[in-house]
């Protein structure tokens, strides 16, 4: 079996005395779009912020296609290839939706590549096109949830990994989002979404893992997870 | 009477750009910290006397070296330039050494006013102790400027060329400034940095070189204002910057916190309305700006452009 692109090793995080993980092992291939489920302060943006170096993590290893990433800082990771749409948008709201888009192209130097990637963009999302020389600041929560999104592909990253995208969304816009994650796994790109919603992200994704007071207690194919009795009563609502 | 008007408000404006450069540079550093760097004043007088050595000045008999200088002196433009990327780095040294010490242990950002004041108040001090305390005046200003008339005829009004340079040489780097934050893949990087730092690595960008880009240029352009300053009255001593630098942070407010255009407004206001004080009373000028500071303050807490504070809900 080839490297895996993203390996977390017994991943553990402590703020202060609390411990926020506690050996995490996770396993992200090339292609796939792996989802982390479980309840609010479980540890999913826990996860998120220590692969991408904003928090500490107190042992453990995090591997990029099997290299360590330790001492590596954030802003060097998305060079690396590894692009983060952090948790509640933070869209740059006093700059407009096509700055922060070019924003999100800050290391490339390919100007036409960066255009086409543009395009691209407001192809996937028209909402953003009709508003592009708008102030982020000023766009509905949905639509800035797109501008992160869009924001976050324009960097070309090999991972994407996305921090409750479907927070504080209506349903109606949970599948419009959903819609595009699902797009962007199909054209190649691989995913590690983090998600409350667990039913959402089960049904677009290949493998899933739940995480539950800062260690995993489920993981496995996405349809299984669907059909799993403990996971259906905890998170699916349902009996 | 016109040409009387007329070399008011040309003075008038060209100390207001002078207050702009020292404003902006608060607000360069303001916006990416959100603190005011106290040894801006300071650095506006590092300035002035970079200027001076560079373009050929001796230090005088109670310097730490009396009578050394540069055997011949630079031309007026290139000293200023130097001298202004001096003070940028000696701002570099001043993040480095009141600023980033507090970042690293999450320490409150407004004990980097006290650092910052302390930062000043040392770099003041070594320029009294290498230059002496005395008043230096710039060599002929015929020869400073390059062979430019000491005073043009614009209109039937005499007004010094140097005042004109000031003007113009403020009016430029306030507008490249503002162009490059405005329009620029550096500029914009910076603002984001400004918004939300944590964000901003997230998309590459290097946060803490952004910050010292910031200290950079905040202090090259109080070093700009102290050479231009120099250069056109003279050096009264290590602590005429700090003056400057008090009516920097008074233009500051006026215009808005973290305003660039406000930053601009507010530089020209003060200026002008200093300008319009007639010169028998003078003494009143400083009585004057900072009731205009709070006449405009009451009628607009965020200052003139300044952004309105929205609660984040």
């Amino acid at each position: 079996m080839s490297t895996p692109l993203l390996q977390l090793r017994g991943l553990r995080v402590r703020y202060g005395s609390v411990q926020a993980l506690s050996g995490i092992d996770l396993t992200v291939h090339q292609g796939e779009l792996v989802t982390l489920l479980g309840s609010n302060g479980a540890g999913k943006s826990t996860t998120l912020l220590a692969i991408s170096a904003l928090v500490p993590a107190s042992a453990g290893q995090i591997l990029w296609r099997g290299a360590s990433l330790a001492g590596v800082p954030a802003h060097r990771l998305l060079k690396l290839g590894i692009g983060h749409c952090p948790e509640g948008r933070r869209v740059l709201g006093r700059q407009s939706v096509a700055d922060n888009l070019i924003l999100g192209a800050y290391l490339r130097r390919d100007r036409a590549g960066i255009a086409a990637d543009l395009e691209r963009c407001y192809g996937l999302f028209p909402r953003l096109a009709e508003r592009r020389q708008q102030l982020a600041g000023a766009l509905s929560g949905g639509e800035q949830q797109m501008l992160a999104i869009a924001r976050a592909l324009m960097g070309r990253p090999a991972l994407l990994m996305l921090d409750e995208p479907s927070l504080g969304l209506a349903p109606k816009l949970v599948g419009e989002v959903m819609q595009v994650l699902a797009q962007l796994h199909q054209d190649g790109l691989t995913l590690l979404l983090v998600e409350q919603n667990a039913q959402a992200a089960l049904e677009i994704a290949d493998r899933g893992y739940v995480l539950e007071a800062g260690q995993l207690t489920l993981e496995g194919p996405a349809r299984e997870l669907l059909a799993n009795p403990s996971l259906r009563a905890a998170y699916l609502g349902a009996p | 009477m016109i040409e009387a008007l007329l070399q008011l408000l040309l003075n008038g404006a060209a100390s207001g750009g002078v207050y702009a450069l020292v404003a902006l540079g608060y607000t360069l550093v303001f916006s990416v910290l959100g603190v005011i760097n106290f040894a801006q004043g300071a650095l506006f007088s590092v300035g002035g006397y970079l200027t001076f050595l560079l373009m050929g000045g001796k230090i005088g008999v109670n310097g730490a070296l009396p009578g050394w200088g540069l055997p011949s002196g630079l031309p007026f433009w290139l000293a200023l330039l130097l001298a202004a990327a001096g003070s940028g780095l000696i701002g570099l040294l001043v993040e480095q050494v009141a600023f980033a010490p507090l970042r690293r242990r999450n320490a409150e950002p407004l004990l980097a006013l006290i650092t910052s004041l302390g930062a000043g108040v040392v770099l003041v001090n070594l320029l009294q102790l290498l230059m002496g305390a005395e008043g230096y005046a710039f060599p002929q200003s015929t020869d400073a400027l390059a062979g430019l008339p000491d005073v043009l005829v614009i209109g039937g009004a005499r007004i010094r060329t140097i005042q004109l340079l000031l003007l113009l040489i403020s009016a430029a780097a306030v507008l490249v400034l503002s162009l490059w934050l405005e329009r620029s893949k550096g500029g914009r990087a910076l603002r984001a940095v400004a918004e939300d730092a944590t964000t901003a690595q997230l998309l590459g960008i290097p946060s803490a070189a952004m910050v010292r880009l910031a200290f950079f240029l905040s202090g090259a352009l109080a070093g700009l204002g102290g050479g231009l300053i120099g250069v056109s009255v003279s050096l009264p001593g290590p602590y005429f910057g700090i003056s400057y630098g008090l009516k920097g942070l008074a233009v500051l407010v006026l215009g808005g916190l973290g305003s660039v255009p406000g930053a601009i407004a507010g530089g020209l206001l003060m200026g002008l309305a200093e300008a319009l004080v007639p010169s028998a009373a003078s003494g009143w000028r400083d009585a004057l700006a900072f009731a205009i500071l709070f006449a405009v303050l009451l009628l607009r807490p965020s200052g003139l452009l300044g952004r309105r504070t929205v609660e984040k809900v």
